[in-house]
């Protein structure tokens, strides 16, 4: 199983805390996001992904604790027992 | 009036011992600005021993709705300034360095601070602080942005650097929508962290409290 959890303004939007999915074999984060985006009928994506299907500054993907961009970006593996966190921090002071 | 009179309610509740834990810290708090501002002023008047204040900032009208040190009539003075004044007011037993000029990769940390409150209200100057923080040197980030906000403790040198945590986090074009009762709860959760840090019991050491404002939800993100 992989757990995603949703933070501040993605938690909102979803009106959830978490979801967890049962892994699939070779998967990466961008594939992953797709198989998130069919449990919502909210629309998502556009926050994480560019026109391009680039990663949108903003929201900080993390797996198993890692920013994603200091991994394979996108293409970071997904595995069984990973814990997924998607995450817009606030920026001001 | 005796020292012991001063902190009589809060050794109440956190006693004698943790009270000269206080008063022998060294805290640098980098951005006197709506963060910066409460926790400087909550760690005054909790008897912190001494306050380094880093900021190049002056008093403007959009700061007065949250920058709890100033008032109208500061307006164009230098926050540096005033908040070593406000803060002597508060409590004149702690000592307050003020460290003027914008924190960038050259900026040279006093040698005897363990804790640092990144205060800062940009993600740049926050990665270039971190870049001259000694090994060992605990870090309590905050930040804001309408009604989210975080609260996160980094040891410099074991946990993983905020610059690689955050990566690809936006910095908003222009001024940041923040309210003032915003900025003063995660200014509080701030505060209430650097005690811990400081008593050698850190709550968020590597783990970030996601605070959600318009809801009042509370969540961990470990990292």
């Amino acid at each position: 199983m992989i757990r995603i959890q949703f933070y501040s303004l993605l938690r909102l939007l979803l009106k959830e805390e978490k979801l967890d999915l049962p892994a699939c074999t070779d998967e990466n984060i961008e594939q992953l996001l797709q198989r998130v985006q069919k449990h919502f009928s909210t629309p998502f994506l556009h926050k994480l992904l560019d026109d391009q299907g680039g990663l949108h500054a903003g929201t900080i993907i993390m797996v198993n604790r890692r920013n994603i961009l200091h991994l394979e970006s996108l293409e970071t593996p997904v595995r069984d027992g990973d814990l997924i966190a998607f995450f817009p921090p606030g920026a001001g002071g | 009036m005796a020292v012991d009179e001063r902190y009589m309610r809060q050794v109440l509740h956190w006693g004698k011992e943790k009270q000269r834990r206080l008063e022998t810290a060294r805290v640098l708090v980098a951005g006197i600005g709506g963060l910066g501002a409460t926790v400087s002023q909550l760690l005054a008047r909790a008897g912190v021993g001494k306050l380094y204040l880093v900021d190049d900032g002056l008093v403007d009208w959009p700061d007065l709705h949250r920058q709890l040190l100033y008032t109208e009539a500061d307006i164009g003075r230098s926050k540096l300034d005033i908040a070593k004044e406000r803060l002597l007011q508060i409590n004149s037993t702690v000592r307050v360095e003020l460290l003027p000029g914008r924190i960038d990769t050259s900026f040279k940390l006093p040698a005897d601070i363990s804790f640092v409150a990144d205060c800062l209200d940009n993600y740049s100057s926050r990665f270039d602080l971190e870049v001259c923080l000694p090994s060992g040197t605990f870090l309590v980030h905050g930040g804001i942005e309408r009604e989210q906000g975080q609260v996160l403790t980094l040891k410099v040198g074991n946990s993983q650097p905020l610059a690689e945590i955050f990566s690809g986090a936006l910095q908003p074009a222009g001024k940041i929508p923040v309210t003032g009762d915003g900025v003063v709860i995660i200014a509080g959760l701030m505060a209430n962290e650097l005690f811990s840090v400081i008593f050698g019991q850190p709550k968020l050491l590597n783990r970030c409290l996601v605070v959600g404002l318009g809801d009042l939800h509370l969540s961990f993100l470990d990292v």
